[in-house]
């Protein structure tokens, strides 16, 4: 059945949209992450204008997520203390970033700059987590532990969390069962608001990292609350490319969350099942595989050497 | 002998065109131009999916037809893709392509540069060898390459399906001195809405000895018109709509979902 979408202008396969809202509402469910990462650039591949796809994608994501952050509010894996705090920091981190990245193309060659050190990221976080998640879940195979991962990372970071300790404004976040200076959740969210504003992604796959392993937080918690900030985050996205740029695809997002709502349940139910750090591998793998793709994107000379540029 | 009865030769062509709500159920606008213009509707509305475009009408038979459909010329900016430090493919500048249709065929039953002087393709601009010497490229550092940002550009629009040169088929009956004629285009959902011009041309001799112009009119209509003009005009609107309807949505699976758990 096709279906025609009057801010893309173009007609697609209704089931396609649907079909991708399903599977990266799953991941969304399964690591709290928007999944933006993912499908803009699919959506783009079904020939949605790039300006439009991303658009769409967050306002689908205000969906996925919402329905997540219920599921996750429900099983108590929520930590709003500490999501609002990382949330104040990333909205300050998002206008720094704005900034920055003017200045990154007055001195020319920014993406260049921008593309090599987001591969470089994703490629450092993956391997990180894949390797720390495969080696914990070999032990914790033969001492049966469930939850090693904070002394682990106890273990490791001592230098690092008794400088973390003596910050002032020290704080309990009860859900999370841990105690930091506010200024640690503050400066981590300016960061990856930097971050996201520079690289134009959601940011939050890129905050989940480090929830687990600098805040120490239990992975339930990491993406009960990502998911909390995913979708403060997108409702704003939304609002502000639908006034300014009118390229909110409202057919779309109604297929896309279709899918993605359904999704997002399914992935909050698996996630139950699995433990975190089953999870951590498997969000491990899907980024070290975007970086590939990336990596190739870069490398391999396109089929098209044009494509749609700003305004007329 | 050398005077050219002006009624020789009469064009007349009909505008054919439907808009498919349906692959099985396709609505098609006859229109017959002769001095008067038609306006020939594709509606655009939610199951659109591109339409058809036939064009017909009576020529001279010792004539060969060009029929060319355009919409009004602009200037489009594209990102140019190019090597960065040998290596890694990414956007490196903006080519600005001025005076180009955003959707243009041409389509004759011979070979444009086999029937048609070079002089009297390029003054109508006929085929892309003719519309390359008629757009111009803004930015463009290297003059000569020109011809290769010209190639990349078509391949560009070809693969949005809103540029064709073909060959394909035009079916002619005769009947004794007049000629009929026949072709039909698939037209695109990419193209954007507006109105486009049908110019047909009959050649002889390597030169375009009389043309006749129609023209087909894309609108959108219903639910589709609707929103993109909501989203257009009243934004803030629309965008309050959009994320209230997310969060309805993404609240009310959680909650179905999580009272179906509960029944169990």
């Amino acid at each position: 059945m096709y279906l025609y979408l009057p801010v893309a202008l173009t007609s697609i396969n209704a089931f396609m949209p649907i079909g991708l809202g399903l599977a990266v509402g799953l991941l969304s469910g399964l690591f709290g992450v928007g999944g933006g990462f993912l499908m803009t650039p699919l959506l783009i591949m079904m020939g949605i204008p790039a300006t439009v796809a991303a658009a769409t994608d967050s306002n689908q994501i205000v969906a996925a997520s919402s329905s997540g952050t219920y599921a996750h509010w429900k099983l108590g894996n929520v930590d709003f203390k500490m999501g609002l705090y990382l949330l104040a920091g990333s909205l300050l981190g998002g206008g720094i970033g704005v900034q920055a990245i003017k200045l990154l193309r007055e001195m020319g060659n920014a993406d260049f700059v921008i593309k090599v050190t987001y591969v470089l990221m994703l490629g450092i976080v993956g391997g990180y987590m894949f390797f720390e998640s495969l080696s914990a879940l070999r032990k914790d195979k033969k001492t049966k532990q469930t939850d090693s991962i904070e002394e682990q990372a106890g273990e490791e970071k001592s230098g690092l969390s008794l400088f973390l300790g003596r910050l002032p404004f020290q704080t309990e976040f009860v859900k999370s069962g841990v105690r930091h200076s506010v200024l640690i959740p503050l400066l981590l969210g300016a960061f990856v608001g930097i971050l996201a504003a520079i690289m134009g992604v959601g940011g939050v796959f890129l905050m989940v990292p480090f929830m687990i392993y600098l805040l120490g937080m239990p992975m339930h918690v990491v993406v009960g609350t990502s998911l909390f900030l995913v979708l403060f985050t997108c409702v704003e996205v939304t609002f502000l490319q639908a006034y300014t740029n009118h390229t909110v695809d409202f057919i779309l997002a109604v297929l896309l969350l279709i899918g993605s709502t359904i999704g997002a349940q399914a992935g909050t139910f698996l996630g139950r099942k699995l433990k975190g750090e089953q999870l951590k591998i498997l969000l491990a793998v899907i980024v070290l595989v975007v970086t590939v793709k990336i990596v190739a994107d870069l490398t391999i000379a396109p089929d098209l050497l044009l494509a749609q540029g700003g305004g007329h | 002998m050398n005077i050219l009865p002006r009624n020789t030769l009469y064009i007349f062509f009909m505008i054919l065109t439907g808009a498919v709500f349906d692959p099985a159920i396709q609505e098609e606008a006859l229109a017959e131009l002769t001095a008067r213009a038609n306006h020939d509707h594709i509606t655009i509305d939610t199951f659109y999916h591109g339409s058809s475009v036939s064009v017909r009408g009576e020529c001279d038979p010792r004539t060969d037809v060009v029929i060319k459909i355009t919409s009004p010329e602009k200037s489009s900016t594209l990102k140019q893709k190019g090597k960065v430090g040998g290596l890694l493919w990414m956007n490196t500048a903006e080519l600005e392509f001025e005076n180009t249709p955003a959707l243009y065929f041409v389509r004759s039953a011979e070979k444009i540069d086999e029937i048609l002087d070079e002089q009297e393709a390029n003054k109508h601009v006929l085929g892309y060898k003719a519309l390359e010497h008629h757009i111009s490229i803004g930015n463009i550092q290297d003059e000569s390459k020109k011809d290769k940002w010209f190639q990349e550009f078509v391949k560009f629009n070809e693969t949005k399906h809103v540029y064709r040169q073909d060959n394909e088929k035009i079916e002619y009956t005769g009947i004794r001195n007049k000629r009929t004629y026949y072709t039909l285009f698939d037209w695109p959902y990419e193209a954007q809405p507006g109105e486009y011009s049908v110019e047909v041309y009959a050649v002889r001799d390597g030169k375009v000895i009389e043309t006749a112009h129609s023209s087909v009119l894309v609108e959108q209509a219903g639910t589709v018109k609707f929103l993109a003009s909501t989203a257009r005009n009243r934004s803030a609107l629309y965008g309050t709509i959009s994320i209230v309807v997310a969060l309805v949505s993404g609240f009310g699976t959680g909650i179905v979902v999580k009272s179906r758990g509960g029944a169990h």
